[in-house]
C-alpha cells in the first residue's frame, strides 16, 4: 500500500544508492515499506566510531522531498550531537532542509557529524559537557561504547 | 536608545505647561455653542465620534507627536511608495527593490545607505545575483534537481542563478514555504549552497491563487510588523494600523476602530501608569489561569521578538521562527554567538548556574511563605481594578443607551433640544475615562513600594478623594438624571440639575487630569498646590462618604474600601 504512487524521485534515489552506495555506508529500503530505510554507517577512520558498524533507521515522510527524513541511531552512540534515544542534531535534518538534498547527502553529514563532533551545538548535555572539558577522556568512553555496541559482531 | 523614563520625564514637563491649571477654564457655559465639541452626527456613530471627541484634550497634544491611523489601501499604498523609491534610486527591479526592503525592515534610507556603501555586499547577502551561477546548457531536455527527471526545458524554471528545477517541483518548494509562515518571505533557490533569491515574480508565476493571497499578506504584514514605527491596532478583528513618531512622549494612541491603546506596549491606554507595571499587573492577572500557567512552565519568551516558544526536543541553540530567526541559549537566553568558553562552555552557561547557586531554593521558599499575604493583598487590588473595569463598560453601555434613547426622550419632557443636552453625553464620557484611570490607580497602588509610608498614604489620599469624586459625579449622571426622565412634564428644577452636573463634570475631569499628572511624576514632585486646590473644591463641593478604602488595605476581608463603589455597581 506504501508502495504504490511511489513517486519516481524516490525509486531513482533508491536504485541509485543501491547501485553506487557511498563508501561506508549502506541503505535499504524495506520489503514492506519503500519509504523506510535500513541504513548502517561504518564508524569513519580517525575517529572514536573507527571499527563500529552503526545502525540507523531513516524514513521518508509523506512530504518528502519537500520535508526532511526523519533518520534516528539505532545503536548505542556516545557522541555530543546524538541523544540516547539516538535523535541526531544536525541542521539540515531541521530547519536547514532543502528539497535538493538527498538521502546520499544526509548521510554523508551523519558520517561527517561522526568525523567531527559538534559539542558547541549539543543534544546531549552531559557528553558534551563531558567532551568539553576532557576531550581525551571522552574520546575513550566513544570508543568503548563503539567496542560495547557496534562491534558489529 | 531612549528609556522609557525619559519619555515619561519629557511628557510630564510637557504637561505641567499644558495643564498650567486654570480652573475656570472648565467652568465655562456648558450651552456655549462654541464650546461644543461634539458634531450632530447620526446617532449609531454618536459613541465613536463622542469618544475620540472625549479625547480633546489629548489630541492637541497627539497633534505635536503625530501618528497616523492606516488602513489597508493607506498601508498599500506606503508600502508600493517605497517600493517605488527604492527601485527608481537604485535602478532594481521592483521585485529586488521589495526583496531588499524586506531585508533591511521597510527602511528606504537603510536600504540606501547599505547599497551604495557597498553594493556588491548587499547583492551577496540578500541574495540579488545579476549573472547566473550556473551556465545553463543548451539541451532539449535538463534534469531537475529536486524529481530528478529529465524535462523538456520548458517546464525548466529557475531564480537568477539558473539552477534548473521542474514547475512541479517548485510549486512543492514554494507552496511548502508559503504554507511554513512568513519565512517565505526570504526565499531562496533549494540548492543549499545557493543564496540566490525567489522573490515575487516566481510566487507570481508558479503558486496558487490561495498562496499568492497568503504570500500577499505576510507582504502586507511584514510591512508593518518589522517596520520599527508602525504597529497593528491590537483590538480583534480590527486590521488598522498605526504609524507612530518614535521618539515622542505620550503613547496613547486612538485607533478609528475606536480602541485607544498604547503604542507602546500594545495594551489598552493605561495612563498613568507605565507600560512596566502594566505588563506586570496583566501578567499576574491571568497567572491564575491554567493557559498561564502552563505558558509560564513550559515556555520562553524569544528575547528579542518576545513570542513565547516551546522547547520539546533538541540542543540548547535555539532560532526563533522566521523573521525574527534570533538565535540564543535556552538555558539563560542569551545571544548563542555571545556563547563560547567565556561563559562558561556552549552546554551550561556560568550565567545559569550561578543563578541558580544564588539561591533559587531560597527564593521559591521565601515566595511560598509571602504567598498568602501577598495574595489577600493582590485580591484587595484585583478586586477594585476590576470592579472599575466593570463598571467602566457598564457607564460605557449606558452612556449609548443615554445617546440612542434617553436623552430624546428627555428633549421631549423637558422641552430641550438634544443639542442643550450634551452636558449629559459629557458628563457620561468623563464617567467612562476616571473608570479607566481609576481601574489603572489600584495596579499602581499594588506597585507602590510598602516603605514608602509618606508615598502610600498620600497616594491612597488622592485616591480616595478621586473615587468619591467620581462616584458624586456618577450618581447625579444616573439617579438624578432619572428623575427627570420619570416625571411628566418640564421640571423647573433642570437647569439646577444641568449647571451641578456640569460643574461636577469639570472638577472631576480637572481633578483626574492632575492625578494622572501626579502619579505620571511619581508622586515624587507633585505641584502642591494644583492638589491642594483640587481637595479644596472637592471637599467644598461636600463630597459625601470619602475616605473609604484608607486604612484598611490588605487586611483581612478588605470590605471597607469597596463600598462606595459596590454602592454604585448594584445601583447600575
Amino acid at each position: 500500500m506504501a508502495n504504490s504512487n511511489l513517486p519516481r524521485r524516490i525509486i531513482k534515489e533508491t536504485q541509485r544508492l543501491l547501485s553506487e552506495p557511498a563508501p561506508g555506508i549502506s541503505a535499504s529500503p524495506s520489503e514492506d515499506n519503500m519509504r523506510y530505510f535500513n541504513v548502517m554507517i561504518l564508524g569513519p577512520t580517525q575517529s572514536p566510531y573507527e571499527g563500529g558498524v552503526f545502525k540507523l533507521e531513516l524514513f521518508l515522510p509523506e512530504e518528502y522531498p519537500m520535508a526532511a527524513p526523519k533518520v534516528r541511531f539505532l545503536t548505542k552512540i556516545y557522541h555530543p550531537n546524538i541523544d540516547k534515544l539516538g535523535r541526531i542534531c544536525l541542521d539540515i535534518l531541521k530547519d536547514k532542509w532543502s528539497p535538493a538534498l538527498q538521502i546520499r547527502t544526509v548521510l554523508l553529514s551523519i558520517q561527517a557529524l561522526l568525523s567531527a563532533p559538534n559539542p558547541d551545538d549539543p543534544l546531549s548535555e552531559n557528553i558534551a559537557k563531558h567532551w568539553k572539558t576532557n576531550e581525551a577522556e571522552a574520546v575513550e568512553t566513544a570508543k568503548e561504547w563503539t567496542r560495547l555496541y557496534a562491534s558489529g559482531a | 536608545m531612549e528609556s522609557e523614563d525619559d519619555i515619561i520625564d519629557d511628557l510630564v514637563s510637557m504637561e505641567d505647561d499644558f495643564y498650567s491649571g486654570d480652573f475656570s477654564d472648565y467652568y465655562d457655559d456648558p450651552n456655549d455653542e462654541d464650546n461644543d465639541y461634539y458634531s450632530d452626527g447620526d446617532d449609531d456613530y454618536g459613541l465613536l465620534e463622542d469618544d475620540e471627541d472625549d479625547q480633546e484634550a489629548v489630541v492637541s497634544r497627539r497633534d505635536q507627536l503625530g501618528y497616523t491611523v492606516l488602513k489597508e489601501a493607506d498601508i498599500k499604498q506606503r508600502q508600493e511608495d517605497d517600493i517605488s523609491k527604492v527601485s527608481t534610486v537604485l535602478s532594481i527591479s521592483r521585485v529586488d527593490a521589495t526583496l531588499l526592503l524586506r531585508y533591511y525592515n521597510w527602511s528606504v534610507s537603510k536600504v540606501h545607505d547599505e547599497w551604495f556603501a557597498d553594493e556588491e555586499g548587499v547583492r551577496q547577502t540578500v541574495g540579488l545575483l545579476e549573472t547566473p551561477v550556473v551556465q545553463v546548457s543548451n539541451a532539449r531536455e535538463l534534469t531537475c534537481g529536486i524529481c530528478f527527471e529529465s524535462l523538456p526545458r520548458d517546464n525548466i524554471t529557475s531564480a537568477a542563478c539558473g539552477h534548473p528545477f521542474c514547475r512541479t517541483c517548485w510549486q512543492g518548494y514554494i507552496c511548502t514555504t508559503i504554507n511554513d509562515g512568513p519565512g517565505c518571505l526570504s526565499l531562496r533557490c533549494p540548492v543549499p549552497s545557493c543564496n540566490a533569491a525567489v522573490g515575487q515574480d516566481m510566487i507570481d508565476k508558479l503558486a496558487t491563487i490561495e498562496e499568492k493571497k497568503k504570500y500577499s499578506r505576510y507582504l502586507l504584514r511584514s510591512y508593518i510588523e518589522d517596520n520599527r514605527k508602525t504597529k497593528w491596532c491590537p483590538a480583534p478583528g480590527c486590521e488598522f494600523a498605526v504609524d507612530f513618531a518614535v521618539g515622542g512622549g505620550n503613547f496613547d494612541v486612538s485607533c478609528i476602530c475606536s480602541r485607544n491603546f498604547c503604542w507602546n506596549c500594545t495594551e489598552e491606554a493605561h495612563r498613568p501608569v507605565d507600560c512596566n507595571t502594566v505588563a506586570k499587573w496583566i501578567l499576574k492577572n491571568s497567572a491564575e489561569s491554567e493557559n498561564m500557567n502552563w505558558i509560564l512552565a513550559n515556555s520562553k519568551p524569544c528575547p528579542k521578538c518576545k513570542r513565547p516558544i516551546e522547547k520539546n526536543q533538541g540542543c540548547m541553540h535555539m532560532t526563533c521562527t522566521p523573521p525574527c530567526k534570533f538565535e540564543f541559549c535556552w538555558l539563560c537566553l542569551g545571544t548563542w554567538s555571545e556563547h563560547g568558553e567565556r561563559t562558561g562552555g556552549f552546554y551550561a552557561c556560568n550565567r545559569y548556574e550561578a543563578a541558580k547557586q544564588e539561591g533559587v531554593y531560597d527564593e521559591a521558599e521565601r515566595r511560598r511563605e509571602m504567598a498568602k499575604n501577598s495574595l489577600e493583598k493582590y485580591t484587595h487590588y484585583y478586586e477594585r481594578w476590576a470592579s472599575n473595569q466593570l463598571s467602566r463598560q457598564k457607564a460605557l453601555a449606558d452612556l449609548n443607551q443615554m445617546q440612542t434613547v434617553q436623552l430624546e426622550k428627555l428633549s421631549d419632557l423637558q422641552c430641550t433640544p438634544e443639542s442643550q443636552l450634551k452636558f449629559i453625553t459629557e458628563a457620561w464620557l468623563q464617567i467612562v475615562e476616571c473608570r479607566r484611570v481609576l481601574k489603572w490607580t489600584y495596579a499602581y497602588g499594588y506597585y507602590l513600594p510598602e516603605h514608602e509610608h509618606a508615598k502610600r498614604q498620600f497616594f491612597e489620599y488622592l485616591q480616595g478623594e478621586a473615587e468619591s469624586g467620581l462616584e458624586r459625579l456618577h450618581q447625579c449622571a444616573e439617579k438624578e438624571l432619572n428623575k427627570f426622565i420619570l416625571c411628566d412634564g418640564p421640571s423647573k428644577e433642570f437647569d439646577e440639575f444641568r449647571a451641578k452636573l456640569a460643574g461636577l463634570t469639570s472638577v472631576t475631569k480637572n481633578y483626574f487630569e492632575n492625578l494622572v499628572r501626579a502619579l505620571e511624576n511619581g508622586l515624587a514632585d507633585v505641584d502642591s498646590q494644583a492638589v491642594a486646590a483640587c481637595s479644596k473644591t472637592t471637599s467644598s463641593k461636600n463630597l459625601g462618604g470619602t475616605s473609604k478604602g484608607r486604612g484598611g488595605r490588605g487586611k483581612g476581608s478588605s470590605k471597607t474600601g469597596g463600598s462606595s463603589r459596590n454602592v454604585d455597581d448594584t445601583s447600575n
